[in-house]
């Protein structure tokens, strides 16, 4: 199943034929458009292009990073790196029992708060609707915000994960990859930590190089240098 | 020769416009994609002496909330001038030219965003022109769209600018500001060069049918030219070997 | 500036924990400024320009010469006016529309510290006493916003104006007309340098970028002339500064002053 890859970008015509357009792409007739500048891979009945740039588009149980930025009595407010505003309510955390009396939300999350979180439900009529009540979601303590284009976390991730273990590995960080874009490294030493932060922006920055694996295996094992 | 100032020459005996171009020869351009930092996506276009800076916002939450749609984002454009881009230094308010070109751009843009997939939101593209020279609208659309793709704003084809017009009788392609002054006229026109189609088109002056249809002709051709470094502009930025913005 | 904006706490105690080591996020000092880029004639058409990176802030500032009346009692005069516009491409949470308390105290310090060290001398721009005088106008212009905008945009004024070629103008006919091949530069006295401070807890740091800009209890802009002389000040924020603070922040102004100043000198040279 040979896939064609060719770099495009929007209005390009990536080839004419019987293709189902996938994401962004657009049937015009018979020709195949691509609708974003990014990767276009031809697959036996389908097109779709890999987008290289643009807001992340909340998918439902995607984990995600968010930061509190407002709340009303009954819900906070996430910046989710997203189009949308991500929503949480507070029976997430108070539990059923909630009641917006007797219940203080900043007594659990407030402005500035970084949250691991998971969309819980996503409509485009809709505003998306977060969770964070899992065992490994829930207030950020620790560790430091970097951020990446949403469309390189599958690179970062790399293939079964053996990119972000290789980083994870190198330099003895703990790396929380949210899917839109937005990462939290925890790292013993400022070095480690500094050396990940390093690997993470190369892969945000270098994503279409063909052989990044290796410049980025090569920084993480040069000595010293910041 | 034609044209209401006299002591110009517009176009000498060898074909030459007053600034050294042939009759179908741009302006020099030169456009860069990405290069802000907080915006979404970004675009810096130098047409000729133009210099326009676009930064573009979203899709994202639309403030006040009465202007949002459901059924489908909203696109939102500011043209603006800074005072020094003038000769005569200009008053940061907004004039009606800047109203006008403002909306002329955005129903240039329109046709190419698919803002139908995120209901409820805004996209807002905000040109700064810090300096003109003839033909803003034209580059600040060609910036604009280049804008919008760094953004990552789907759109289902680029739009590229350029005007043609007419001087010394002569039909012209790329209008400078001596030209424009004391040319006989000048149309400037949107093109999206995939689905061929024309967005943004204006004209100021007279022109005969066949005349009309020549400069129209000219304009997408200077249109073609102006996609061809959008492309490129995007290329060296996405594509580029390991080059970072 | 951009209150709407919400740091994220985890970076706020990050900073300040670091300031107790005597260290900052971007491993600065707390003395020293960020990188500064100063390119003069970034808009040629104008009689003079300069384009300004401090760190990621950016500022575009454009000069335009041009006759007009004197203010009332001041014929003898020239006019100098400063502005400053945030874009909103600067940054997500900026807004369209009139000027904001902030921006308009970000235009009137920067006007104040160019003004009120005297740079340009005014009483060297009059064409017709009481008549006609040159008015410079030094429009500044934000197009990316890191922090401490009060410096960025007066080092963009002041190269701007250091670079600038004023025409020369006679009156004819009871009108202002160029005289072709009177240019000269804008008459300069003295070369004012802005250095702002912020205050997190009792640290005081020098050219706060956006993330200490988002997280400091106070600020301090003091502006220093080419003899070492304070001559413009002002505190903004919420928290207060001590008596020692205040003067150590002056001693500051002055030290790092005098380095941005030969980089203010060096753009003009190589103009």
């Amino acid at each position: 199943m040979e896939n064609k890859r060719k770099y495009v970008i929007p209005g390009d015509v990536i080839t004419t034929g019987p293709y189902r357009p996938e994401q962004n792409v657009i049937l015009d007739g018979n020709k195949i458009i691509a609708t974003a500048i990014g990767i276009s891979e031809i697959y036996d009945d389908s097109i779709k292009v890999i987008p290289l740039t643009g807001k992340y588009i909340p998918k439902i149980d995607d984990l995600v990073i968010g930061k509190v930025v407002s709340h009303t009595s009954l819900s906070w407010e996430l910046d989710i790196n997203s189009c949308y505003v991500g929503f949480l309510p507070a029976q997430d955390v108070f539990g059923r029992d909630f009641s917006a009396h007797a219940d203080e939300l900043t007594s659990k999350l407030k402005s500035g708060d970084l949250v691991a979180a998971r969309i819980a439900n996503f409509d485009r009529t809709r505003d998306p609707l977060v969770t964070i009540a899992d065992r490994d979601l829930g207030k950020i303590d620790s560790g430091t915000l970097v951020k990446i284009s949403p469309s390189k976390v599958p690179r970062l991730i790399g293939k079964r994960g053996t990119m972000i273990q290789m980083i994870e590995m190198a330099t003895g960080a703990a790396v929380t990859i949210g899917q839109n874009g937005w990462i939290v490294v925890s790292c013993e030493t400022p070095e480690g930590l500094l050396k990940a932060k390093k690997a993470i922006q190369m892969v945000d920055e270098k994503a279409h190089v063909a052989n990044l694996t290796d410049q980025v295996k090569e920084m993480l094992e040069s000595k010293g240098e910041s | 020769m034609g044209g209401r100032d006299t002591t110009l020459v517009l176009l000498d005996e060898n074909g030459i416009r007053c600034d050294g171009r042939k009759v179908d020869e741009p302006r020099r351009i030169m456009i860069k994609a990405g290069g802000l930092k907080n915006a979404d996506g970004s675009a810096y276009i130098e047409f000729g002496d133009n210099k326009i800076l676009v930064g573009v916002f979203g899709p994202r939450d639309v403030h006040p909330k009465h202007m949002s749609n459901t059924d489908t984002g909203i696109l939102r454009v500011r043209y603006h001038m800074e005072p020094f881009s003038v000769t005569e230094r200009k008053n940061p308010a907004p004039s009606r030219r800047e109203i006008e070109i403002s909306k002329v751009i955005k129903e240039a843009l329109e046709p190419a965003v698919m803002l139908e997939k995120f209901p409820r939101t805004a996209v807002d593209v905000y040109i700064e022109v810090l300096q003109a020279d003839g033909g803003t609208r034209c580059a600040a659309l060609s910036a604009a769209s280049v804008a919008l793709a760094d953004a990552g704003i789907p759109m289902r084809d680029m739009v590229a600018a350029c005007a043609a017009g007419k001087a010394a009788d002569t039909i012209i392609l790329d209008v400078n500001n001596e030209e424009d002054q004391a040319g006989q006229a000048d149309m400037p026109i949107g093109y999206m060069p995939s689905l061929e189609k024309i967005t943004l088109l204006q004209l100021d002056g007279v022109l005969t049918p066949a005349e009309y249809k020549k400069c129209v002709e000219t304009g997408i051709h200077g249109c073609k030219i102006v996609y061809e470094l959008q492309k490129k502009a995007l290329t060296d930025k996405y594509f580029g070997n390991g080059e970072s913005k | 500036m951009t209150s709407t904006s919400v740091i994220d706490d985890l970076k706020k105690s990050q900073i300040l924990e670091l300031l107790e080591q005597g260290k900052r996020l971007d491993g600065r000092a707390l003395d020293e400024p960020r990188k500064l880029v100063i390119e003069v004639n970034a808009i040629p058409k104008a009689n003079g320009s300069a384009r300004v990176r401090l760190g990621d802030s950016e500022v575009v500032c454009g000069v335009k010469i041009q006759p007009d009346r004197p203010f009332p009692d001041m014929g003898d005069k020239g006019i100098f006016i400063c502005t400053a516009e945030l874009l909103p491409l600067s940054h997500p949470s900026v807004e369209t529309g009139p000027p904001g308390p902030d921006v308009i105290e970000l235009a009137r310090v920067v006007d104040r510290g160019i003004r009120e060290s005297h740079m340009i001398d005014l009483s060297q721009l009059v064409i017709q006493k009481n008549k006609s005088v040159v008015g410079v106008f030094a429009d500044n212009v934000v197009v990316d916003y890191d922090g401490n905008l009060f410096d960025a945009c007066a080092y963009a004024a002041t190269a701007a104006l250091l670079s600038s070629k004023s025409p020369k103008w006679e009156m004819q006919n009871d009108v202002p007309t160029i005289v072709e091949g009177g240019e000269s530069d804008v008459p300069i006295t003295t070369i004012p340098v802005s250095v702002t401070m912020g205050k997190i807890g009792n640290h005081i740091i020098v050219d706060p970028n956006g993330d200490e800009w988002a997280s400091m209890d106070a600020r301090i802009t003091i502006t220093t002339d080419s003899n070492g002389n304070i001559c413009a000040l002002q505190k903004g924020g919420t928290g207060g500064f001590s008596f020692e603070e205040v003067i150590k922040c002056g001693e500051l102004s002055v030290k790092v002053g005098s380095k941005i100043r030969e980089k203010l000198k060096q753009a003009k040279e190589g103009a």
